[in-house]
């Protein structure tokens, strides 16, 4: 009750306005519909047991840095430099909401500002807005605005093509978000070794959209897809679906055909955090400028001249243009997208470059101890990975997973949660604090489990 | 002025990255050769020191609720309490993969499973998921389950969603989105439902009404079980936008109404902060008829057996539930704004079954600043050039209400976003402008729970002296903020979106 002001003074106010109870305040809600009971909850708490309870709690859950941990699948263990957490929850900032008044909100829209050019410049995209709330929403969004975009001249103007190692909850989100359309999402086909099938390609010429991504679920580095924009042509849109952090050292998809790039913020900013709030990023080239989707900051200057920032475009969205909006979302992620430009702006150029080096190694590590284990393949032997990697194990990953568990492992992910004919594989993660001692745990508990398995 | 792209210091200054630990080179060789970034991206090159400087300077020229009054209608922007920020830096939340296994994450569910129950009882529905981010996720979510409802039940044909012309954006946009056409009903003249215009709406192709309640206008709508009513009869689905959920909890509830499914925003009524626009979070209710076609998971909970471990002590075991084949599938990858729905568990946790005292108080101070504002003394009223309109003739308002400064306009040529910008000058924000559009010149105004009577005194004050001011200071107002009005049409028509880069 420490949040209300008024608490005790609600007859002095009452009787301003002539009213003796507070029960007349809510006399427009007819009888028939209202609650007559107080509402079976619990009690109110003071936060010292608010504290303690959530210390409890969320003190239950196993941390990904209680031990060493091997789960990526789309999101990274990072770590995000003290000041962004700091800077981030100043008041001014936090407290803040769409700046809907240019004048008093200068401050979130430069940083918005200079965000939109960070994503810009590394993906290599003129245009990039203020974030969407996830990967897999950006990459479902971003097919509708290219549809938009294409649908008119594309030969197969109902058609989308969609990467077949997209994670399949990705999937589900894009079909949720396209339906209403009445596409037709066709699935791009990759060989057997993970890379890009040319054949599926050719078909998809002519489709309004395809949608890849660099890497891969499956961490794959495919340089094939730089061929993808020439061969499906000027009208149908490529998009590429990339983990931000690979950008320190991946050519920025920009530069090899890509009309749309989208993905998952997170790494730059925020912790997993359980899956959110985290942010997507979406960035184009001008000619989806005006379908896009979500907020964009613009520069501008004041009736003196001054220069300054306001949200521009709003005519696309829903609070003017309802139910012929490019899209419905309101409320964005723009604090996260914040926390994203703080760490952005701290790594500068050099430091993305070796925060991805850093990560790539890490990757090249793991894969090359554990693949040393006998009984365990890569799934993909001859490919390139960034961050994961795929393996085969001679029982279910499943097992593995729990074996490791009991040993204070985080392994992986199991990767028949996703598809099928696949609960052998496991798909193993690393990043920037992966370290020697976490690669010989995770070494370690994988060959005691083939041992045991062999007895 | 701090510009961040002037930063040009010591390479890599930024970034304190421990040494190498592991047994390989750092070199490119992971990286197909024609895959190879050519040049870095031009990022500015700054120091710890120097961006802890910028990002300062940059809050200081933002408005938050922490700064003053924001009494932006429909937004509910009350207070954040600190506590809840400090719970979600805490590693069982903020370094939490949600596909880690269920005995790894049994706090963080036991949390999920607490605030489904507790939204489902205060909205009086019977199955709740926390999965969409944001309130328009939340009213996509529900209506794709209704969409599927009616395809598993034959009734394909149904593909009109009718939507007051009062109702937020995001209803008719999401209802789009599913592939709905939307039919637009007019408001009666005291901003109500117009039974009338209902009846000719619904029909055999209505899929359903979209309708927040308390209306935008802020007033509650006493035939919203009538029309709740004639939606049914003609088979389509009731959807409630729970953007205005502040008003009315413990009073009475959707499911009362005759409401099939809700979305609630957390970033609203339970105050999660979404600096800038977001995060949200927004979770919705059903009905047991639409539960078969919501999201997976949802956190369910068993007895606790002899072998379990402990589990978070309360003797109960915690698990994610798969909702079946019939799922409309996810809408965001994951579990929602987790961190979102903690801060919420936390805020909804220092009032438990006291939440009606939070919607009487935001009651309270809407009715309390509305008639400070309509009732001025005779000496202020006699220095005005004119008095606000009330947007909806009613004896009570709810969370908000709304204000038309058409007279104004048409007295001394003062508009309503001249008394926005104006207001900005007194240190307070705007209230929301020009929404709902049905009320000409309109100010709409929700001051929440969290304001005290002198913050509402003083707002009202200064609301009668701008109505008294020379025109001209108010129609070139705000002088006294960081920059003054800003040239919109400039923005949209040269479409700068980035800086140029470094020099």
């Amino acid at each position: 009750m420490d949040q209300l002001p008024n608490l005790g003074r609600e007859q002095e106010m009452l009787t301003e306005m002539g009213m003796s109870s507070l029960d007349e305040l809510f006399s427009d809600i007819p009888e028939d519909i209202r609650r007559d009971t107080p509402l079976p909850l619990r009690g109110p708490q003071s936060e010292e047991e608010i504290w303690a309870d959530a210390q409890r709690l969320l003190g239950a859950n196993v941390s990904l840095d209680d031990r060493p941990s091997f789960l990526a699948a789309g999101l990274a263990r990072n770590f995000v430099p003290t000041m962004v957490g700091m800077l981030a929850t100043r008041g001014e900032f936090l407290t803040s909401y769409t700046p809907y008044q240019p004048e008093v909100s200068q401050g979130m829209l430069q940083a918005m500002w200079e965000f939109q050019t960070m994503v810009s410049e590394l993906v290599g995209l003129p245009v990039a807005n203020v974030s969407m709330y996830d990967a897999s929403t950006a990459a479902a969004e971003a097919i509708t605005c290219a549809v938009r975009v294409h649908r008119r001249k594309s030969s197969q103007n109902n058609v989308v093509y969609v990467s077949m190692f997209v994670p399949p909850q990705r999937l589900e989100v894009i079909r949720n978000y396209t339906q209403g359309s009445g596409l037709e999402i066709r699935i791009l086909e990759h060989l057997e070794d993970g890379h890009i099938d040319m054949d599926s390609a050719a078909e998809a010429a002519g489709c309004c959209a395809v949608y890849v991504e660099q890497p891969s679920a499956f961490g794959i580095l495919d340089p094939g897809l730089m061929n993808l924009k020439e061969i499906i042509g000027e009208e149908t849109a490529l998009i590429v679906g990339v983990d931000v952090v690979s950008l320190g050292i991946v050519a920025p998809p920009g530069e090899w055909g890509a009309d749309i790039v989208v993905g998952e913020g997170q790494p730059f900013g925020i912790g997993p955090t359980a899956g959110g709030p985290i942010y997507g990023i979406f960035a184009c080239g001008e000619r989806y400028t005006r379908q896009m989707p979500g907020r964009i900051v613009g520069l501008t200057s004041d009736v003196d001249g001054k220069r300054a920032f306001t949200l521009t475009l709003s005519t696309r969205e829903q609070h003017i243009r309802r139910h012929r909006a490019t899209s419905n979302i309101c409320s964005n992620e723009t604090l996260i997208a914040l926390m994203g430009a703080m760490h952005m702006a701290l790594l500068g150029p050099r430091g993305i470059e070796r925060l991805a080096l850093r990560v790539a190694s890490a990757t090249e590590a793991t894969k090359r101890m554990v693949t040393s284990i006998d009984g365990i393949e890569l799934v993909d032997p001859q490919a390139y990975n960034f961050r994961e990697f795929a393996v085969k194990l001679p029982g279910q990953a499943s097992d593995a997973l729990a074996y490791l568990d009991t040993n204070g492992v985080l392994g992986g992910f199991d990767l028949g949660v996703w598809w099928d004919g696949m609960s052998n594989c496991l798909l193993i993660g690393a990043d920037e604090r992966t370290s020697e001692s976490d690669i010989e745990a995770l070494a370690a508990g994988l060959s005691s489990w083939l041992e045991e398995a062999d007895s | 002025m701090s510009d961040l792209f002037a930063f040009n210091g010591a390479e890599g200054a930024g970034w304190s990255q421990p040494l190498p630990s592991l047994g390989v080179d750092e070199s490119w060789s992971t990286v197909p050769e024609p895959l190879r970034r050519a040049s870095p991206p031009g990022w500015p090159r700054a120091s710890e020191p120097e961006l802890v400087r910028h990002y300062t300077w940059l809050s200081r020229r933002n408005f938050g609720i922490d700064t003053g009054f924001y009494p932006l209608g429909s937004c509910t922007m009350k207070h954040n309490p600190r506590l809840n920020e400090r719970i979600v830096q805490l590693p069982g939340i903020d370094r939490i993969h949600p596909l880690q296994p269920e005995h790894q994450i049994q706090g963080l569910l036991a949390i999920f499973f607490e605030m489904q129950e507790m939204l489902a009882i205060c909205s009086g529905m019977d199955e709740v998921t926390l999965q969409p981010v944001a309130g328009a996720q939340g009213e996509f979510t529900a209506m794709r389950c209704i969409q599927e409802y009616h395809r598993s039940i034959g009734q394909d044909h149904r593909d009109k969603v009718i939507v007051p012309d009062s109702a937020h954006g995001t209803n008719p946009a999401s209802a789009a989105m599913c592939g709905y056409d939307i039919i637009e009903i007019p408001s009666a003249a005291d901003g109500r439902i117009d039974l009338a215009a209902l009846k000719e709406a619904v029909g055999d192709d209505t899929a359903a009404m979209m309708i927040t309640n308390p209306s935008t206008l802020g007033v509650f709508e006493p035939d919203i079980s009538r029309a709740a009513e004639m939606v049914h009869t003609a088979g389509g689905q009731m959807y409630y936008d729970g953007a205005n959920f502040n008003a009315i909890l413990g009073k009475t509830d959707p499911g009362r109404m005759g409401f099939d499914a809700v979305h609630y925003n957390l970033h609203k009524t339970f105050s999660q902060p979404h600096g800038g626009g977001g995060p949200g979070s927004g979770p919705i209710g059903v009905k047991s008829h639409l539960a078969a076609f919501l999201p997976s998971p949802i956190a369910n909970r068993r007895e606790r057996v002899e072998d379990d471990p402990i589990g978070v002590g309360d003797g109960y075991w915690y698990v994610w539930k798969e909702v079946g084949e019939s799922s409309i599938g996810k809408v965001q990858q994951w579990h929602g704004n987790s961190a979102a729905v903690v801060r919420a568990w936390a805020f909804y946790r220092r009032y438990g079954r006291e939440l009606e005292r939070m919607s009487e108080h935001a009651v309270l101070n809407a009715n309390y600043l509305r008639h400070r504002i309509m009732n001025p003394d005779s000496d202020t009223a006699a220095r005005m050039h004119a008095m606000p309109l009330d947007g909806a003739p009613a004896e009570v308002v709810k969370h908000e209400f709304t204000l038309s400064m058409s007279a104004l306009k048409d007295a001394v040529g003062v508009t309503g976003r001249d008394v926005a910008k104006r207001l900005l000058d007194y240190g307070v924000m705007a209230p929301t402008l020009y929404f709902p559009m049905i009320v000409p010149e309109c100010l709409m105004i929700e001051p929440t729970e969290t304001e005290s009577k002198e913050v509402m005194d003083r707002f009202a004050a200064d609301f009668h002296t701008i109505l008294g001011e020379d025109p001209e200071i108010v129609t070139t107002a705000p002088h006294s903020t960081d920059v003054r009005r800003v040239d919109e049409v400039w923005a949209a028509r040269n479409l700068v979106l980035r800086h140029p880069g470094p020099e």
